[in-house]
């Protein structure tokens, strides 16, 4: 689905996608609450030429949904409607969007395979049977079943583009402080960023311009000006730079795959494109996990300090105020959630803080300097963004620290330590279920990221892609 | 004292912003319970802190007056603990780079200026306020996000009297910023004192008592003497003095424990992530700089130097801003600035203590009050018209005008004065005649029979000159 198209029709077939949406849903389990489609059209006031007019908008369900239950795909939120919108819900509407549902993701953000929400797995429209990744799980299998043009989704370290990859569809994660924070429950704020799934460029660049921009709520947000992505958007590929992070290429081993990018690399190059193997530390590509582990646990463990079943959310009997919060975390929380936060808590004690958190936090700035020497010689980054096809859940994923786990499942975390701006765009299908490239660029410059990516998109021709029939 | 006593005091002041430190939520006291509060003081899930400017400049006051080195730098720190008055579940700080360091203030003691080092200046947030009833326990998120100053002095003080001294200075400081109301009573400045006892000589210091939130300063010597007693006769009864929470009992005077202070708590204190670093730019420092208000300690050296003032009246207005304000109009107004203290300190103080008012919440005005000092001083009128002429200053009347409608206006008319100097004469020939003889006597019951006939109007300096003169030509 194109957001052109959805422009173009009457404003009432939405109401018919809603019912498309609730009976898709039966199979692909993404939706945690569905919004009041019926009731935003009443009150629709947005002008035919607004950007996002008559569009349908998947929200992710840790994004603040003025009295509409906003849960994380979490237990002990799994009544709470908040009482304000974040800002990008208040962009989407100005801009247009007509909110269709909020969806299923793994619980707070905290996982890479759509198994670990509350409302259990969310399955992939290629292979129902098959993981969509996570944690933007539900907005990844929406988006992809042709069910949204564009859903939105956060990331934090790879929880976009590793989705988007698997489920054959455009993820975009922007430069930190692109697109303001302000209202989306967090996972670990130095590293979450909003982003958001598409079909195609085009729509990409579009959902960027409407969502981008300084928010004094945001201290974080930048007041970089937001460029018209979507008008200067042009395939751009003669005579650009691209390294491709050999790391990553090499840890792959499943043989379908270099035939494929192989292909596709040469297509690169027959449109002028200049390709050239990068190589990191590989000491520092095997550092990144942990890194990111460290540092996203120990940010999480405070801010999720707030859901005690005091003020909100669901609360537990106990004696006492501490009692109730202790009871309250313990059954609201699911293990690994639980787990997270004792890795979390364990890096920060006064005795652990300076080998632990304070080391992570050196180790990223030495990445992202290694980065930054990379992205000195080239235009973009360039890596498969998945070391496997989308894996079935019994597939013990992630359980063996081997090479193709740590490097080409993780590498993705580059664009979190550093808050660069990075896209999953698909490339092929192999054996049935799409494989994806992901592309990394300069701090601010999106508009090189689409150009290259459009480029990528025409040589594919894989925009618009979708799988409906499941 | 058997024991050198080692005190230090953390003082958590609140600012009087517009608005809270992260939020926009209005900061007001005493406003009707969790009206005062949003999203992001209530702690909701996806809530983001946002530095308020105008908190950030008071604490930059705060460190200049203190004599403290400013780090430019802001960052703040997360304090990670779980309370049901605090929403986040962490409170937001300055755990590793405190916006002020190194401070210094000066305190009078009985053996003269004493200077009291600053440990260091930070700001944070304040917590919700909890009531525990018999029904449960009541949390008001109005307070919750108000932004602090903490002040930490270093174990500089040696008595509850240094200790009270300290706070009284450190309070009048405050508030003479005009960075916050200081009232104790209400909580806006709070007070935790920590105190231990050692022998003389000895560099090690012994277990310390925390005595939290003390409500006055007067409270707070007493809660130290008291303490001091009690850790004196516990070390010379061989005892041991436990490291412990104590509160102060007003109504027992005693110090009760509230805890024993065991493994202290691991607050994992950790960078901020949602506030970058910000640079207090050079310009923003020099307006606070060129704008920061008159001190206390500048006011109290002009009073001793320029006014002349005791050293006891100029510390006693300088302790009342507002009637150190009051002071500082009436001199505008008259030169007589021994006077305006002496009335200041005396009769109006009396008045305002008997009526229950603050200066400026009465009627009088300060030109209103020299106006009345100078009649005094040019023999106008006299001390004793003066105070009625007070009952009608405060009531917001001008002296000239209470001055004639009570009749005391003074002749000064000379023509007129030697009428009635003339009149007295030719009536008392037998006085001439004393004068003559070298009795100056006579001349004070002369001059007392004009006042008589001019109804006590008659200038009294210009009478007895004329009458001299007019004396002297007969």
């Amino acid at each position: 689905m194109r957001i052109q198209d959805c422009k173009e029709k009457e404003l009432n077939k939405l109401v018919d996608l809603q019912a498309k949406l609730v009976k898709a849903n039966e199979k692909l389990n993404a939706v945690v609450s569905y919004c009041d489609v019926d009731a935003q059209l009443e009150n629709y006031t947005a002008p035919t030429d607004a950007p996002l007019y008559g569009t349908p908008v998947v929200l992710k369900d840790n994004i603040s949904t003025k009295g509409v239950r906003t849960t994380a795909s979490s237990r002990i939120l799994d009544n709470y409607v908040p009482f304000y919108d974040a800002t990008v819900v208040k962009k989407l509407r100005d801009a247009g969007a007509i909110f269709t549902c909020k969806s299923a993701m793994d619980e707070l953000g905290m996982g890479g395979t759509g198994l670990n929400a509350y409302t259990g797995k969310v399955n992939n429209p290629y292979d129902l049977e098959r993981i969509t990744g996570g944690s933007s799980s539900g907005s990844a299998a929406l988006v992809a079943a042709g069910l949204s043009p564009l859903a939105i989704g956060t990331d934090t370290g790879d929880s976009i583009r590793k989705p988007a990859a698997y489920c054959g569809i455009v993820g975009v994660k922007p430069t930190y402080g692109r697109i303001s924070r302000y209202g989306v429950i967090p996972y670990a704020s130095s590293l979450d960023h909003v982003g958001y799934f598409t079909t195609n460029i085009q729509d990409a660049a579009l959902a960027l311009e409407v969502m981008a921009g300084r928010d004094d709520q945001d201290m974080t947000s930048s007041y970089e000006e937001v460029a018209p992505y979507a008008s200067l958007l042009k395939a751009d590929l003669k005579g650009k730079k691209i390294g491709i992070i050999s790391n990553v290429v090499d840890a792959i081993v499943d043989p379908r795959f270099r035939p494929s990018f192989d292909a596709f690399t040469k297509k690169l190059e027959q449109q002028g494109a200049i390709l050239e193997m990068v190589t990191f530390d590989q000491d520092l590509m095997n550092a990144l996990l942990p890194t990111y582990f460290i540092i996203s646990n120990a940010e999480a463990t405070a801010n999720h300090s707030n859901l005690d079943g005091i003020r909100f959310g669901m609360r537990e009997p106990g004696a006492d105020l501490t009692e109730i919060m202790i009871n309250s975390r313990t059954k609201g929380f699911s293990s690994e959630v639980r787990k997270r936060f004792v890795i979390g808590s364990y890096s920060l004690f006064t005795e652990n803080q300076e080998k632990i958190f304070r080391k992570a936090q050196k180790v990223r700035r030495v990445i992202v300097e290694a980065l930054d020497d990379a992205l000195k010689n080239y235009d973009i980054l360039l890596a498969p963004a998945a070391g496997t096809l989308a894996p079935k859940p019994d597939e013990s994923f992630g359980e063996d620290l081997n090479n193709t786990f740590m490097v080409a499942e993780n590498h993705m975390l580059l664009g979190n330590f550093s808050g660069y701006p990075s896209i999953t765009v698909p490339y092929d299908v192999v054996d049935t279920m799409p494989v994806a490239i992901n592309l990394l660029a300069r701090a601010f410059d999106e508009q090189t990221m689409f150009n290259v990516a459009k480029g990528i998109e025409d040589i594919t021709g894989l925009a618009g892609m979708t799988k409906e029939d499941f | 004292m058997n024991f050198e006593v080692i005190i230090g005091i953390e003082i958590h002041c609140e600012l009087k912003t517009n608005t809270k430190m992260f939020s926009s939520a209005p900061l007001s006291f005493a406003a009707v319970p969790n009206t005062c509060t949003n999203e992001i003081d209530l702690g909701m899930p996806g809530t983001l802190p946002c530095v308020n400017k105008d908190a950030v400049k008071s604490a930059v006051k705060a460190c200049l007056a203190t004599n403290c080195t400013i780090d430019t730098l802001i960052r703040f720190d997360r304090k990670n603990y779980y309370y049901s008055d605090l929403p986040k579940g962490f409170q937001i700080t300055q755990q590793f780079y405190p916006i002020g360091s190194h401070g210094k203030v000066n305190i009078q003691t009985d053996e003269g200026t004493k200077e009291i080092r600053l440990n260091r200046i930070h700001m944070e947030e304040d917590t919700a306020k909890q009531f525990h009833t018999d029904a449960g326990t009541m949390i008001d998120f109005n307070r919750a996000g108000t932004p602090l100053i903490e002040i930490v002095s270093e174990p500089d003080m040696r008595n509850g009297k240094e200790a009270a001294a300290y706070v009284e200075e450190i309070r009048k400081t405050l508030y003479y910023l005009g960075v916050s109301d200081v009232r104790m009573e209400e909580g806006s400045l709070r007070c935790d004192v920590n105190i231990s006892l050692r022998p003389y000589g000895s560099d090690v210091l012994g277990a310390k008592a925390e005595i939290k939130n003390l409500n006055s300063i007067a409270n707070v010597q007493r809660a130290i003497e008291y303490e001091m007693k009690r850790q004196n006769d516990i070390l010379l009864a061989g005892g041991v003095v436990t490291q412990a929470t104590l509160r102060y009992d007003e109504a027992t005077r005693q110090t009760v424990e509230m805890r024993k202070k065991e493994g202290a708590v691991d607050y994992k204190y950790f960078p901020e992530p949602n506030i970058f670093p910000i640079r207090i730019d050079e310009a923003l420092m020099q307006d606070i700089k060129e704008n920061m208000p008159e001190l206390p300690k500048e006011r109290y050296q002009t009073y001793v130097t320029t006014y002349e003032l005791s050293d006891y009246d100029a510390n006693t207005l300088v302790a009342n801003k507002e009637l150190s304000d009051f002071f500082n109009e009436a001199v505008a107004h008259t030169k007589e600035y021994k006077l305006v203290a002496n009335w200041l300190l005396g009769d109006v103080s009396a008045y305002l203590n008997k009526n229950g008012l603050q200066i400026q919440d009465s009627k009088l005005e300060a030109k209103e009050l020299a106006s009345m000092i100078d009649m005094v001083a040019n023999r106008e009128i006299s001390s004793k018209q003066a105070k009625e002429v007070f009952e009608g200053i405060v009531e917001g009347k001008s002296a000239k005008a209470v001055v004639k409608e009570k009749g005391m206006e003074q002749l000064s008319d000379p023509n007129a004065i030697l009428d009635l100097v003339k009149q007295v004469l030719d009536a008392n020939p037998q006085s001439i005649e004393d004068f003559k003889n070298g009795k100056d006597r006579a001349v004070g019951f002369l001059v007392g029979q004009v006042m008589k006939l001019s109804k006590g109007q008659a200038n009294p300096g210009l009478t007895n000159k004329l009458l001299v003169e007019e004396l002297n030509k007969r």
